[in-house]
């Protein structure tokens, strides 16, 4: 029987893993990975949860919604990335430090 | 054992692992295209949640859309991609930096510490769903369903969303534009 | 005329004042501009017409005069800048006029061509200021800055040739040996003051003044104290032994100037001043004021003998006449004294002034021969009657006015002098005789060294050898004039009708004083006839020695020298208190470098060295601290400076590690 846990512990792991990804990672396109694997936990989240609302279906709902705006937050954040890489000529944010005192 | 189960974990373990594997290449091309994987097994965990259209909808847009931009982008901006993509010596693994590591534990940590609570608590609406019987089942018509839902109670946020994706579609175009006749 | 021109006597004795004054100012003004020394000229001279028409004869023989002015406040004291006009203040000033018009006029010719004219004018209008001034104060402070004044110009007057070492040594010693004196005066007026409580002749010692109120009890030794300060006042200025030190002295100031003040009017000050102030002295101050006023004059007299300055031989002269005046004093009879002041004044002035045209001849015939001389050497002198025989006359009279000589009017106040002292010594008995007697000797004395110098000066032939004698003239009439006028002076119809007695005087009669003793008509034959005779005596002994040139004694006897050297009074003086009080100053001056310098030095030392602790408390703890603060921050912030590197994630690192830790804190609360 698979039941809401076992659906949040892998959830808790794919989150993990994208946290360590946004914050490790020396490449703009792989904190982009990261946010969307934060993104599909919170997915799975809402897809398990949706499965004991039958009334409103306001998981699978909102886990579309989620997913639609992951899409645009990863095509705007592409094209910031790409305009990074006219400008700096390099997409790893170690080297774009003009927030720097 | 029976096979519903041994298939969650196998899904489980292989969005983990190639999750894992994701954030630990050196190469990114290489992370890239694990991503895939990684989407894929996600996409059969929703299954398992009951999902269906969210899962179809998953491959559809990640794997169809998001991923192939990633690589768009990655290839434009990265000149070195061939030399990565052709250097395979050295190290395969990227080290991790422990600070994050230790963070990202620590986040896990919390977040089952925080499970095994709730686990104890569990929300009234849905034990009182599970005693009622109004749970989603595998042979109910979700899509139809959701198509009601979406154009009679979710109504305003779809038509938000709509308005929003368009929003970001023209930012992206514009921002990735060639800016010659600035 | 009084009435024609309305000027009451208060006013015309203001304005006799401050007319000297105004020119004083308008020659200090005008300086080198003005070498004439016509202001000063008309200012006395127009003194002088008021003293005589407006002053002296409206207020002699009637009722006294005074006037009130505010001068400041002390708390509840008010000080009140006042004049006093009785018989015995314009007396005074009208002398100090009569003498001061002949002087002024004299010095137009006697001072010609001197470069520091201007400021011998200005210095003269200063002293007449000050010493008119002096006589009508009725407010003893008043008096004391006057008394200081009249001292200060005679200080500059004596340092008028300031080029001469000799003169700035005796304008010094003149100005200390006064202080002195002023010092003594000055506590005298603190007593009067603390005892009265005020200082106002009049409120004191009129009528009806506080001191006949019987609060004061005469004999008391804080009386007699003050009185022994008065008189020490006194003696300085009248140049009393043994503060007689600066009177020969200061005649390095010019003739003229010697004349009036160093003989005729400011030495006299001092007797005045006793006069005005005579009922605060009791027995005892007064005898002390006739013991100094004898001791005074015999041995000024005897200093006299000695002596070959010509001006030098005057001014023992004047100290022992004004040691006369002291005794009369001192036995009571001020107004003997003041009667011999008034005399004094005319005779003594003549002499110098004569004795100012000789030594200007003599400075001219050594200005026309190339011969080194000291005009003021009677050795030097001699035969001088066939070059100025007019001044010759003149001075004779003056010599024998000073003599004693009867027709004169130094007998009328002599005899007054000596007789008073008589009849007081015999009232006394015993030792007082000695007073008496003593003058008697002084006044034989007296006619000897000025025969003496009459006929060192006048007779024989010139002892000095420059072939030039046709250089040697009469005085010009500018300075035989005065002379004149003060020839006139000496003989006896000016203070009375009848020449053998000075009962009938009408100074006397003026300053009328009820004597404590009785009269002795027989003494009143007796001694002016003794005192002739011996003044002839004296006198034939002088022609016979100095004319003939039978001269009995060795000129470098011992006793000669003695003499001439003032007993050695002046180097005894020098040994007893210059000396000391040089070494004083000069323990003073090492005292004051070592140890009081030292103390400060030390002390200074040791204040450096503690700033120095505070500089460095100051600089590594005070400023320490704070630095140390500011540094600690500086570290702190450039510690977490690198939190700011301007990595995105680094920043989100951090924002999920404090939602991570807060988080935690949560479970676990």
């Amino acid at each position: 029987m698979i039941t809401l846990t076992h659906f949040l512990v892998v959830s808790a792991c794919i989150f993990c893993i994208g946290l360590y990804t946004v914050i490790a990672k020396r490449n703009a396109i792989m904190i982009l990975i990261g946010i969307e694997l934060m993104i599909n936990a919170a997915i799975l989240n809402f897809v398990a949860f949706s499965k004991y609302d039958k009334t409103n279906y306001g998981g699978q709902v909102f886990a579309l919604f989620a997913i639609v705006l992951a899409a645009a937050s990863v095509a705007v954040g592409l094209a910031i990335i790409l305009n990074v890489y006219r400008h700096y000529k390099t997409i790893n944010p170690d080297n774009i430090t003009d927030l720097r005192d | 054992m029976n096979l519903e189960v041994f298939l969650f974990y196998a899904f489980a373990m292989l969005a983990i692992g190639s999750a894992l594997l994701v954030v630990s290449l050196k190469n990114t091309a290489r992370a890239l295209f694990l991503f895939f994987i990684t989407l894929f097994s996600m996409a059969g965990l929703f299954l398992f949640a009951l999902a269906d259209f969210v899962a179809i909808t998953q491959i559809m847009v990640y794997v169809g859309g998001v991923l192939i931009l990633m690589i768009f982008a990655f290839m434009l901006s990265n000149k070195e991609l061939l030399a990565d993509l052709q250097n395979i010596s050295g190290s395969f693994l990227s080290l991790p930096s422990w600070q994050s590591v230790l963070l990202a534990i620590g986040f896990f940590v919390v977040i089952l510490i925080g499970l095994k609570e709730w686990n104890n608590d569990m929300p009234e609406w849905i034990l009182s769903n599970i005693k009622s019987g109004d749970i989603i089942l595998p042979n109910d018509n979700n899509i139809q369903q959701l198509g009601i839902k979406f154009m009679t109670q979710y109504v305003l946020p779809f038509e938000v969303i709509s308005i929003f994706l368009l929003m970001a579609l023209i930012g992206a175009a514009h921002l990735s534009r060639k800016e010659e006749n600035r | 005329m009084t009435n024609i021109l309305n000027i009451s006597p208060i006013l015309a004795s203001m304005l006799i004042v401050l007319l000297p004054f105004l020119a004083f100012v308008i020659q200090a003004v005008l300086g080198r501009k003005s070498t004439s020394g016509i202001f000063s000229l008309v200012a006395i001279v127009m003194s002088t017409i008021l003293s005589g028409f407006f002053v002296f004869s409206e207020v002699w023989n009637s009722i006294p005069l005074h006037a009130d002015y505010t001068w400041f406040t002390i708390g509840e004291k008010t000080f009140d800048i006042g004049i006093l006009l009785n018989n015995l203040t314009v007396l005074m000033q009208f002398i100090v006029c009569i003498i001061a018009l002949p002087v002024h006029i004299y010095s137009k010719s006697y001072m010609k061509g001197d470069s520091g004219i201007h400021r011998y004018w200005m210095y003269l209008s200063l002293f007449c200021f000050a010493m008119l001034g002096l006589t009508i104060s009725k407010n003893l402070l008043m008096m004391y800055i006057f008394w200081e004044l009249v001292g200060f110009a005679s200080y500059l007057l004596i340092g008028f040739w300031f080029t001469k070492d000799s003169a700035v040594q005796a304008n010094k010693k003149a100005f200390l040996i006064n202080r002195i004196g002023d010092l003594g005066f000055l506590i005298g007026i603190s007593v009067l003051f603390t005892t009265f409580g005020t200082l106002d002749i009049v409120d004191i010692l009129g009528k009806d003044g506080l001191f006949y109120h019987g609060i004061i009890d005469r004999n008391s030794g804080l009386m007699t104290a003050a009185g022994i300060c008065f008189f020490l006042g006194a003696m300085a200025k009248s140049a009393q032994f043994p503060l007689h030190l600066w009177l020969p002295d200061a005649m390095e100031g010019p003739t003229s100037v010697s004349s009036l003040i160093h003989a005729a009017t400011m030495v006299a000050a001092g007797v005045f001043l006793l006069s005005s102030i005579f009922p605060l002295f009791n027995e005892t101050v007064l005898l002390i004021i006739a013991i100094i006023g004898t001791i005074t004059a015999i041995t000024s007299s005897i200093f006299a003998l000695a002596q070959y300055d010509i001006k030098k031989v005057l001014a023992f002269s004047t100290i022992s006449q004004l040691g006369y005046m002291m005794v009369a004093v001192g036995i009571g009879a001020w107004d003997a004294g003041m009667f011999h002041l008034a005399t004094h004044a005319f005779f003594k002035c003549l002499l110098f002034l004569s004795a100012g045209a000789v030594i200007h001849e003599m400075s001219h015939l050594k200005a026309n021969s190339n011969i080194d001389f000291d005009p003021q050497d009677m050795r030097n002198m001699g035969g001088l009657r066939q070059y100025m025989p007019k001044t010759f006359v003149l001075m004779s009279i003056a010599s024998l006015a000073l003599a004693g000589f009867p027709l004169t009017s130094g007998f009328l106040s002599k005899d007054a002098i000596v007789i008073s002292a008589f009849e007081w010594a015999l009232h006394q008995g015993g030792l007082y005789l000695v007073i008496p007697i003593i003058l008697v000797i002084v006044s034989v004395l007296t006619a000897f060294y000025i025969g003496r110098l009459i006929f060192k000066t006048f007779f024989g032939t010139l002892r000095v050898k420059v072939g030039h004698e046709a250089y040697v003239h009469e005085a010009p009439k500018t300075m035989l004039i005065p002379l004149a006028f003060l020839a006139v002076c000496s003989f006896f119809f000016v203070f009375s009708l009848n020449p053998f007695s000075y009962a009938n005087a009408s100074i006397m009669n003026g300053l009328y004083v009820n004597y404590t003793f009785p009269e002795i008509y027989s003494l009143h034959t007796i001694i002016p006839i003794t005192l002739t005779l011996t003044a002839l005596i004296s006198w034939w002994l002088g022609y016979n020695w100095y004319v003939k040139g039978k001269y009995p004694l060795n000129a470098n006897s011992k006793l000669i020298l003695l003499a001439q050297n003032q007993f050695g009074m002046n180097e005894w003086m020098m040994k007893t208190f210059v000396n000391p009080t040089i070494q004083l100053g000069k323990i003073s001056f090492w005292f004051d470098k070592y140890i009081v310098d030292g103390i400060i030095n030390g002390t200074s030392y040791i204040l450096k060295q503690l700033s120095n602790l505070i500089t460095w408390i100051d600089k590594y703890i005070v400023d320490g601290i704070v630095n140390g603060i500011a540094k600690l921050v500086y570290e702190l912030g450039n510690a977490f400076r690198f939190v700011q590197n301007g990595r995105l994630q680094n920043y989100m690192g951090f924002a999920l590690t404090v939602v991570l830790i807060g988080i935690i804190y949560l479970i676990l609360r």
